[in-house]
């Protein structure tokens, strides 16, 4: 159901934690914990991993908060940056469970049409959907699959039926066309 | 590094955020990371660029378990090491990794060991010497009283002693009062003359809170404590986000 939430700011909150302020990290994880359990979850399979990864990501949060640096971009791209690494690199260690649940695979379809389903969170869907939608269905659906479902260019190549080759280089040319297509 | 990345580091940076480099790439790619500013600013302008992809994933909520995790670990992170000296504190470790079969005095690891423990006592102790008070000021103590801005009826009371601890104590009926639901009591100081106040944590209705002198910035003469009502969790922004129930400022006893 549509849906918007009032403002945040994720930049004062992310340098308060850099001065050690426990109050901002727990605002920053009251606000934002359930979408990246969400984003976790997809590219882990397991709601047990996925939350031993917002674990460890939150505490890498608090930790390289003084890194941050707000005049080069979003703290909330910074912060989801944290999360996904995290979790690819359990997913990864771990030797994932391929996504078995065939309705989670169904769902990866509708992703497009779904995605202006949730709640505007701010972040600028539009823009980006446009972009993707100019790419090739193919090359289109190698991009999520890396950035969504955290699989590797093995993985993809697997699920879309290319060879490993092909995906690499599709995945740098609709990167380079994003790019140019956002700017 | 000036100017910015070319387009095939632009591009490993897009690969970088996306997640589809292996796990060696992607190390070998954070250590060149760190040393360029260039680079940086790719990865920061890719971040911002994919991360509206997140939205097409459903929220799933978290155990209400995990928090108290989390917040038990930076609790013990904090402790530990300051945040920003984290790297070091690697370092350190790697440093009195033993090497198996070399005698203590040939091993490298020791001699820079004992260097870096010479180097840190010295810089102890002369942070020390610094920060000591001039002797007419050891021990001052201050005193703030916090009061409701209309009314004027007492809530809370600060008690400082310079270089310790500082506590907060309820002192009025008015300290106890159950706070709305999804609200918090958040207590701030600001000195006379900063720039803005400076979060000193939540405070629970009508308990004391006592913190040390590390988390406390300098107190002074004249110096404002307020508690202020926020949303559940503090207010979001480094500076008080809602009314203020109680303020005051210090008096040197």
């Amino acid at each position: 159901m549509p849906d918007s939430t009032p403002p945040f700011d994720h930049e004062a909150a992310l340098q308060a934690c850099a001065r050690g302020e426990r109050y901002a990290l727990h605002a920053l994880y009251e606000r934002e914990s359930r979408w990246l359990c969400g984003v976790a979850q997809r590219i882990l399979g397991s709601r047990a991993s996925a939350e031993d990864v917002l674990h460890d990501a939150f505490v890498q949060v608090w930790r390289s908060a003084p890194t941050y640096q707000p005049a080069l971009g979003s703290a909330r791209g910074w912060i989801y940056t944290v999360v996904r690494h995290t979790a690819l690199r359990a997913a990864r260690r771990a030797g994932r469970v391929e996504a078995t649940d065939p309705e989670e695979l169904a769902r990866l379809a509708d992703d497009a049409q779904a995605a202006g389903a949730f709640v505007d969170r701010g972040f600028d869907v539009e823009s980006l959907d446009r972009c993707l939608e100019r790419l090739e269905p193919e090359r289109r659906t190698c991009v999520t699959l890396a950035f969504v479902d955290g699989c590797t260019h093995d993985e993809i190549a697997g699920r879309v039926g290319a060879p490993l080759g092909t995906v690499k280089s599709w995945i740098r040319r609709s990167l380079a066309a994003l790019k140019e297509c956002l700017s | 590094m000036t100017g910015p990345a070319t387009p095939e580091r632009d591009l490993a940076a897009g690969e970088y955020v996306l997640g589809t480099l292996t796990e060696a790439e992607h190390q070998a790619f954070e250590r060149e990371l760190q040393e360029d500013a260039a680079l940086q600013a790719a990865v920061y302008a890719w971040q911002d660029r994919l991360v509206p992809l997140s939205a097409r994933v459903p929220p799933r909520t978290p155990s209400p378990l995990l928090w108290g995790r989390i917040d038990a670990s930076v609790a013990a992170a904090s402790r530990s090491a300051n945040p920003l000296s984290d790297p070091l504190a690697d370092k350190r470790a790697a440093v009195r990794r033993p090497t198996p079969g070399t005698p203590w005095w040939q091993r490298l690891g020791w001699w820079q060991g004992l260097s870096a423990l010479a180097a840190f006592a010295t810089l102890v102790l002369s942070v020390l010497l610094l920060q000591r008070p001039p002797p007419e000021s050891a021990g001052a103590r201050y005193l703030a009283v916090l009061q409701a801005p209309q009314g004027g009826a007492t809530g809370w009371v600060v008690e400082v002693q310079a270089g310790g601890q500082m506590r907060l104590l309820p002192a009025g009926e008015g300290a106890a009062a159950p706070v709305p639901p999804g609200r918090a009591l958040q207590f701030w100081t600001k000195a006379e003359g900063a720039a803005g106040p400076t979060s000193l944590g939540l405070v629970q209705a009508g308990q004391p809170l006592v913190l040390p002198a590390s988390r406390l910035p300098a107190v002074e003469q004249r110096q404002l404590f307020e508690i202020t009502l926020e949303p559940e969790g503090g207010s979001p922004y480094d500076r008080p986000s809602g009314p203020i129930l109680y303020v005051g400022r210090t008096i040197r006893l």
